[in-house]
């Protein structure tokens, strides 16, 4: 307890000065700043910044583009709830219920609560680190590929029991969320799978794209579709810019749980934001008194999946700071940019360089603090924009998104697919089709595979080693149950449907 | 008369054209640079490309008092970024920066339209680095030669990680199995993330990574470090032996570094190319950064380098057939 | 036999399709088998599942009324929109792509989203286009550094 203390105020003392202060706040402000541009995302960002970071101390170099890092989720946030543009896999959730809530003119109300579970994730997860950091890292050693598979299947399952629409449907959804997700290179023989001879998908669609065509455009069609063109992205009126009392005890719980859920999700490589919002999404939903407001604006699935979300973003720095291994092509970045400063990460670095990890802790505190103080005032001025006519609003929106998705590889194949989705996205929707469960499976589905196979060759054959491993299995039966809770009812109704045919047919 | 004169005046009118050409041609190199430069980088951000592209771009940017960009250009092995600089004209303001991955495209993707011998102007091998091959700390051996031994003991059965088909590692590790003649699981994963996680957790035995990952894991005991793939002992860990002498003579493997210009790009500029970086290569700020990412600055002339570039392709060619990876 | 719930019907056919495209497609790979997946082992279970799908969906919307919450018909299509939006967006990747430069791609792009809805109102468009376009410039181009020519004669 002393050690952790003198830690702390070591960390501190560090990110407290003049210098480290003014980079953690640059870097929180683009993070923010970009985040709120879709398709250009922290990725890219901390790369234009990388070179600059060769000119300072290293320190202020991480904190910086630490920074960018989790400020993006910010401003990620903030576009999908008020334009139902979701930037990443994440934002996704966000906008299920944000986008909802600034129709009914409670966009300050979902900001607000966005930027406040996201604070008390981000202050609880940088915590978690200072204390179990290392321990969790070694949790995460456990999860092999079974574990993987099974965890991410019954995230799969889930997603669609819980969903809207017709259970039918979601799964239908799933398989083909999958089939998009294999685009690309195969992971063992490295051929190119439905890429169709198209050189720029054989990385794979990705997720903004798929996400923007397919919630980003799809919204204008509807509010453009009808005979009179939405006026205003506000049905009526704005109800107040902060969160009542009401709402804060309400999210109490989908905020606590959804940092849990992402400080769970964080350690593990090649999971991410997407699948800890999904997650929190779903289980909240589930808890609820009244399911039946997720969609429509219930501000706690606002609060839950933000939560999860930040929680995650910030504990994924644990495999990279600990062990060196890094979980995401963010994360490799940070890697490499420690490297170029001379820092290798590893098991050492906490004791080789302890200015440099508890600096590191205590700026991200500072920073998310930075960032509920920056995001606050700002939810007047985004609320405002939400009052410019729809006919003048919908063309920036379509800017933005050429602009963004463009960006993402400087060619026009991922607006052209980005517009695929959005006609296609357009019909799935008029049939009645829910989009997560796609973009869950979407973003899933090549992870999940290589799992998949490595677990089968692994264990030459033997499909049962998703049972025998204990966490695995656990995922298994827990997907399995889920199923069964969730079919039974419905074929019920089916039987009783097709008994109250018989007589009419008669 | 005239069908005599007629040629010879054309022909005077052709030599004179070229000559005002070539005065053009030797100006704008004389003056080269005299607008920013840019060096495409085939990967995403932050991987060893972007260590040695960015560090050569700034000192190339200090040496020649023009900005010299970086441009990440990812996707498909390194395809995209490099079909853009055999494109690019060729006037030296586009030049690429690759990893010894363009020496396996032309025997993984059957289907580009370019060749990366013809289409690409080989200017300068800029550095090289070694991988490690590490095991978990659970197999029972010490040394390169008694991994072997425990390899063609239990054939089929030692799992070796590799982070993608085709990547550097996985051809280190198929050249391993075949100069050892051993009969090894090779397990991909995407990416080296993934792969180190199981490594460190036991679920797979061996893997061929980066010195960087490596190093603090094993001062941490977390993976038992056999040896260094060069041809000599690495100097930022000389108690390691390289795989060659300890129980596989002759093997030698390293990802090497290197920039390229399009084709048909002058000589001059070449040579100014080269010269620049070369000249980069000697400050001591290049030689304690690169000494600091594992990295053994080479340098050169552009001749030894042509051969270098096209030698390694031929060796590696043969690697992937007899890997059985089968080109896209 | 009349079709109870259209939207499901149709919802059905699709699925059924995009599964069948999908084993089609997959056939190229080699398939394998469950120890040693090829490549097209996945996609081709994952088309089959698709069909399997469409086809218990689309059998149900035959026999079973739809729930109260769930429209039964597919109506209210908003034409103009769809097919404008997506064309314009097509329109201003492929200009990107040819080079012709930022500023004629936006414009034409923010003009494009004008003719998606019937009050065109083309003062206001050019207008709109213009200042869209030159804020654009000043955030993406001057501000974020993205490299892409202003006109087609520009470097």
């Amino acid at each position: 307890m002393h050690d952790l203390l003198q830690n702390l105020i070591l960390g501190f003392s560090v990110a407290l000065t003049l210098q480290n202060l003014m980079y953690c706040f640059i870097g929180v402000f683009l993070g923010t700043m970009i985040g709120v541009l879709p398709g250009i995302g922290p990725l890219a960002t901390m790369a234009m910044l990388l070179p600059l970071t060769f000119f300072l101390p290293p320190v202020s170099a991480i904190i910086m583009l630490a920074g960018i890092y989790y400020g993006s989720d910010y401003g990620g946030s903030t576009t999908a709830i008020l334009v139902n543009l979701p930037g990443e896999g994440s934002s996704v959730v966000t906008l299920l219920d944000g986008h909802p809530m600034a129709q009914q003119g409670r966009a300050g109300p979902a900001l607000a609560i966005a930027a406040i579970g996201s604070f008390f994730a981000g202050c609880v997860s940088t915590l978690l680190i200072a204390l179990v950091g290392p321990p969790l890292a070694s949790v995460a050693l456990n999860f092999g590929s079974p574990e993987y598979f099974s965890l991410m299947l019954m995230a799969l399952v889930c997603a669609s029991v819980v969903g809207s629409g017709s259970l039918l449907k979601s799964l239908a959804m799933v398989a083909a969320g999958l089939l998009i997700g294999i685009v690309g290179t195969d992971l063992s023989t490295g051929m190119s799978r439905f890429t169709f001879g198209v050189v720029e998908l054989s990385d794979g669609v990705g997720i903004a794209v798929v996400a923007m065509g397919v919630f980003g455009l799809t919204e204008i069609v509807k509010n453009l579709g009808g005979p009179h063109m939405t006026q205003t992205i506000v049905r009526g009126k704005i109800q107040g810019l902060m969160p009542k009392w009401q709402d804060l005890k309400t999210c109490f719980g989908p905020i606590f749980r959804g940092t849990s859920i992402g400080a769970l999700y964080g350690p593990l490589p090649g999971l991410g934001g997407t699948i800890s919002s999904f997650t929190s999404y779903m289980l909240e939903k589930k808890l609820a008194k009244d399911p039946s407001r997720f969609g429509n604006g219930a501000i706690e699935g606002v609060a839950g999946p933000e939560s999860a979300n930040n929680a995650c973003a910030q504990t994924t720095f644990v495999p990279m700071l600990t062990l060196g291994i890094p979980g995401s092509a963010s994360m490799a970045l940070m890697l490499g940019a420690m490297i170029i400063h001379g820092i290798t990460p590893g098991p050492q670095v906490m004791t080789s360089r302890p200015d440099l990890f508890w600096g590191l802790i205590a700026s991200m505190w500072i920073g998310n603090g930075m960032l509920l103080l920056l995001n606050l005032p700002l939810i007047g001025i985004w609320v405002k924009l939400l009052q410019v006519p729809y006919r003048l609003l919908f063309p920036i929106i379509m800017t933005m998104m050429g602009i963004g998705i463009y960006s993402l590889s400087n060619s026009g194949t991922d607006v052209l697919l980005m517009a695929l989705f959005g006609f296609v996205g357009y019909i799935l929707m008029k049939l009645g089709c829910p989009f997560p469960p796609l973009i869950l499976a979407m973003v899933l589905g090549p992870v999940m595979e290589e799992n998949l196979r490595r677990s089968m060759f692994l264990s030459e054959g033997d499909a049962t080693i998703f049972i025998t491993r204990p966490i695995s299995g656990a995922f298994i039966f827990a997907t399995v149950a889920l199923l069964i809770v969730f079919i039974v009812p419905a074929l019920r109704r089916y039987r009783r449907d097709i008994g109250n045919e018989a007589p009419q047919r008669g | 008369m005239i069908s005599r004169t007629i040629p010879k005046r054309l022909g005077v009118a052709c030599v004179a054209l070229a000559a005002m050409a070539s005065v053009q041609d030797t100006h704008a190199q004389s003056s080269f640079p005299n607008r920013p430069v840019r060096l495409v980088n085939p990967y995403t951000p932050g991987g060893s490309v972007d260590i040695v592209s960015r560090a050569v771009a700034a000192g190339l940017g200090e040496i020649w008092g023009q900005q010299v960009i970086v441009d990440n250009r990812p996707g498909a092995g390194t395809v995209i970024g490099t079909e853009i600089v055999t494109r690019a004209e060729p006037d030296g303001y586009t030049m690429l920066c690759n990893s010894s991955a363009i020496a396996i495209m032309p025997a993984m993707y059957r289907s580009i339209k370019f060749d990366t011998v013809r289409d690409l102007s080989a200017i300068i091998h800029v550095t090289s680095s070694n991988s490690m091959l590490a095991v978990h700390p659970s197999v029972p051996v010490k040394s390169v030669k008694e991994l072997i031994v425990l390899a063609k003991a239990q054939p089929g059965q030692m799992t070796a990680a590799v982070s993608g088909i085709g990547s550097t590692n996985h051809l280190t590790t198929e050249l391993f199995k075949t100069m050892a003649q051993l009969d090894l699981l090779v397990v991909p994963y995407k990416g080296g993330g993934p792969a180190m996680t199981d490594l460190i957790g036991g679920q797979v035995k061996m893997f061929f990574n980066s010195a960087a990952a490596f190093l603090p894991l094993m001062k941490a005991g977390k993976v038992r470090v056999l040896a260094t793939s060069g041809a000599q002992r690495a100097d930022y860990a000389p108690e390691i032996p390289t795989v060659a002498e300890s129980g596989l003579p002759g093997f030698e493997s390293s990802t090497w570094f290197a920039i390229y210009g399009p084709r048909a790009l002058p000589a001059a500029l070449a040579q100014r190319w080269n010269e620049a970086v070369n000249r980069y290569l000697e400050t001591p700020q290049a030689k304690e950064y690169f000494r600091k990412n594992h990295m053994r600055p080479v340098g050169g002339t552009i001749a030894s380098f042509a051969e270098y570039h096209k030698s390694e392709t031929a060796r590696w060619s043969k690697v992937i057939v007899s890997a059985g990876i089968k080109p896209q | 036999m009349r079709i109870k719930n259209p939207q499901d019907f149709w919802c059905g056919v699709f699925f059924i399709a995009l599964g069948a495209l999908a084993i089609h497609t997959s056939r190229v790979y080699p398939i394998g088998s469950a120890l040693e997946m090829g490549p097209g082992y996945f996609p081709m279970w994952l088309g089959g599942i698709m069909v399997a799908f469409g086809l218990i969906i689309g059998g149900l919307s035959l026999r079973l009324q739809p729930d109260a919450i769930q429209r039964a018909e597919v109506k209210d299509w908003a034409f103009r929109p769809w097919i404008v939006l997506t064309a314009t967006l097509v329109v201003y990747a492929l200009l990107m792509d040819a080079g012709v430069g930022f500023v004629p791609s936006l414009m034409v792009l923010v003009s494009g989203c004008a003719l998606a809805h019937k009050d065109v109102r083309w003062r206001e468009t050019l207008l709109l286009s213009v200042l869209v376009t030159a804020a654009s410039v000043a955030i993406f181009l001057f501000g974020l550094g993205l490299p892409y020519r202003l006109f087609w004669w520009s470097d």
